[in-house]
């Protein structure tokens, strides 16, 4: 039993459909309500650690210890007077950071939060092909910074756009072979393999061990989604500006903003569910959506650790290693896993 | 059939002046094939101020503010460069404790120089943290630089026959302590670019400046250095004490910005070596020499024409000066070790990606109140 189910039988009362209409708003405002605190939180978090890691205080001025600096530099973006560049094309300009933000809330309706046993493992939308469906919205988001690339009349936008298209193809094959890994296994257990609830709680055995060269791969493959340093050849600031987002401001930047923060969490929380068990511990039935947040956080500070001290690949680089160095480990990984269910180490069927 | 060659086959983009990557005020012209750079034209003078003409408009002394303002992460070493020229034109020699003096800070003005730009470079391959690292460092030495001057960029230090202000006890405590302590943490934030695999990937082999090119083109300093040619005032043709302290010349036969990268390195830790000699070897005795005293300071004449020419950080800098008799200077002219790099990145930035240009400006060390004047 899911959330949406859950409000929809305290709504009753008021009759089948305004039931599971109001249950849908509810619904919306809850994620929208998460995904963007989650964003606020880990923007703060990302500057405070980052200062920390680099000798400096950080924000410290606005509320207790700065925590209201987030929100006080929102209230700025919102305040900045819209800047349109010459010779745009109107509509995918304004429709590109929607589209980025919307790709991020979809999929963080679908990332169960928690184990089964704990309220219906906290998903907002159940759906039998999970997986499938939370990778078809994450590759919304590349469409966006296409569309904000090539729409901003700009041509350091224009290199970002087709560094962005060149990183995205040269990952995104190996990414989805090591998701294929894992259905594989999952499929070997349950009747709904696709199912990311299932797959959590088939990870008796968290997969992160059984396969730890998909779960390189799909460490990578999530950094150079959110983009950010070693691989943000997209933005890389000191080459392109910021490369496909160099011609927004205001709102329409903080957009892209929060999509970054955000993949990054979302990132963690998609490596947490996948490989490292999700919302299962050694205290199961109780605490799992801590299990989860505590391992989710955890590949936040790596991430936010090797973004702190890596310098950017070159483009060429790293197409030579998506396409010669991952996409032949994913083949390695899908062989493996092969023999790991036919072999049915460690009580795998 | 003849095909003729498409008019739109390459994209023009002008990279600067306001650009994160240009390290002040430099435009490169592009002309970008994909990725791949097919020319580059550096154009300068946006930060023109015309400094040479207005040495001319003032006194011998009061010209030294606008060295400090040429190399401003450099400033000592820009002053020593100058007072070499000037005291040769106006027969002034400074006491041997001033010459230690000017020895030492311009050591150490080398150093805080070299962790600038290695800052700067890791920001141009995209590291955040190191450069926050090397920023601290180097406060160590702006707090000996604001000790002995007053002031902690644009020092103005040194004057015509000695130094402002003679080195204290605290001066050359903290400059011990600076010695002690700065190997290890310079080791440290090294570490984190030459043992990571992303930055030897981003530049090992490139931007390979040949021998004969670099010569052809008049490039000194650590680029020289580092395409394999042993060159140094310092050694070449010695000014103020080098002669009497004991250092290497770091040479790097990679020709590329790897081996600028470890050539500075290396430098930095000779630049230690040298004060750590001066500081045993430095006499005691007058700090000035009295016939420039301040009084007599503006009057002071100078005929004839002088060129000097000593090791900046980045390069060979010369001062060619020209006295007509008056008070002030008839002519200063400035050969700038950044210009003459800087007309080098013709050769070297072609028929590279644009990541790599950014990488290849960035390992000449640009200083743009240097190259513009």
């Amino acid at each position: 039993m899911n959330i949406l189910n859950r409000i929809q039988s305290i709504l009753s009362p008021l009759g089948h459909l305004p039931s599971y209409a109001g249950a849908y708003i509810i619904e919306t405002i809850i994620v929208l309500i998460f995904s963007v605190t989650v964003i606020a939180g880990m923007v703060y978090f990302f500057r405070k650690y980052m200062a920390r890691v680099q000798n400096r205080i950080g924000p410290n001025r606005v509320g207790k210890f700065g925590v209201l600096q987030v929100m006080a530099d929102g209230l700025k973006l919102m305040q900045k007077e819209s800047i349109f560049p010459d010779g745009r094309d109107d509509l995918p300009y304004k429709l590109a950071p929607i589209i980025v933000f919307m790709g991020l809330i979809l999929a963080f309706i679908m990332v169960p939060y928690s184990n089964l046993y704990w309220f219906g493992s906290l998903t907002i939308t159940h759906s039998n092909v999970g997986i499938i469906l939370i990778f078809a919205v994450l590759a919304i988001m590349p469409i966006g910074e296409i569309l904000a690339g090539i729409s901003s009349n700009n041509k350091y936008a224009m290199l970002g756009a087709l560094r962005a298209v060149a990183k995205d193809i040269s990952f995104e094959v190996p990414m989805m072979l090591s998701i294929l890994a894992i259905i594989m296994i999952s499929s070997a257990n349950t009747f709904q393999p696709l199912n990311l609830q299932n797959i959590v709680s088939v990870q008796s055995i968290p997969f992160g061990i059984l396969e730890p060269i998909g779960l390189f791969i799909f460490f990578v493959s999530m950094i150079a989604r959110a983009s950010y340093s070693p691989f943000d050849m997209g933005e890389s600031d000191s080459e392109l500006v910021t490369g496909d987002t160099t011609e927004y401001g205001g709102l329409r930047f903080g957009m892209f903003y929060m999509g970054l923060f955000g993949t990054i969490f979302l990132g963690s929380m998609l490596v947490s569910v996948l490989y490292l068990g999700g919302g299962s511990g050694p205290f199961e039935s109780s605490i799992g959506f801590v299990w989860f947040m505590v391992k989710t956080i955890i590949l936040v500070i790596i991430s936010l650790t090797v973004w702190l001290s890596m310098p950017r690949v070159r483009i060429d680089k790293f197409v030579n290693f998506g396409w010669k160095i991952l996409l032949p480990l994913s083949f390695i990984n899908l062989v493996i896993t092969g023999i790991i269910i036919l072999s049915g180490i460690g009580g795998i069927a | 059939m003849e095909i003729s060659e498409p008019t739109n086959k390459y994209v023009e983009l002008n990279m600067g002046p306001q650009h994160p990557s240009t390290h002040g005020v430099l435009r490169l012209k592009l002309l970008l094939d994909g990725e791949t750079v097919k020319k580059v034209e550096p154009i300068i003078g946006y930060l023109h101020r015309n400094a040479e003409k207005i040495c001319e408009l003032d006194y011998y002394c009061d010209s030294l503010i606008y060295f400090d303002r040429m190399d401003y992460v450099n400033s000592l070493s820009m002053e020593a460069g100058y007072l070499e020229a000037a005291e040769k034109l106006l027969g002034i020699e400074p006491p041997e404790r001033a010459k230690w003096i000017r020895t030492i800070m311009a050591e150490l003005s080398r150093i805080a120089s070299h962790l600038v730009w290695a800052g700067a470079y890791g920001l141009d391959m995209g590291m955040l943290t190191p450069f926050f690292y090397v920023f601290d460092l180097r406060e160590k030495l702006l707090d000996i630089f604001t000790e002995a001057s007053g002031s902690r960029l644009l020092t103005n230090y040194m004057s015509i026959g000695g130094v402002y202000q003679d080195f204290n006890e605290k001066i050359i405590f903290m400059i011990r302590e600076f010695l002690e302590t700065f190997p290890k943490k310079l080791e440290e934030v090294f570490n984190l670019f030459v043992k990571n695999d992303i930055f030897i990937s981003r530049t090992k082999g490139i931007g390979i400046l040949e021998k004969d090119v670099a010569i052809s083109y008049g490039v000194t300093g650590p680029m020289l250095r580092g395409s394999g040619v042993e060159y140094d005032v310092r050694k070449a043709e010695p000014y103020l004490m080098y002669d009497k302290v004991n250092f290497d010349i770091p040479v790097s036969y990679s020709k590329d910005c790897l081996g600028r990268f470890l050539v500075r390195y290396e430098e930095m830790r000779q630049s230690l070596k040298i004060v750590r000699q001066a500081l045993d070897k430095i006499p005691e005795g007058p700090y000035f020499n009295p016939k420039a005293k301040k009084s007599l300071m503006i009057r002071l004449r100078g005929d004839g024409e002088v060129y000097a020419r000593t090791e900046s950080s980045k390069g060979e800098f010369g001062v060619y000066i020209v006295g007509d008799g008056s008070v002030k200077p008839y002519r200063v002219r400035v050969r700038s070790p950044t210009f003459k790099n800087l007309s080098v990145l013709r050769e070297i930035g072609k028929d590279v990606m644009i990541a790599d240009l950014v990488a290849i400006s960035g390992s000449i060390d640009l200083v743009f109140g240097e190259v513009d004047r």
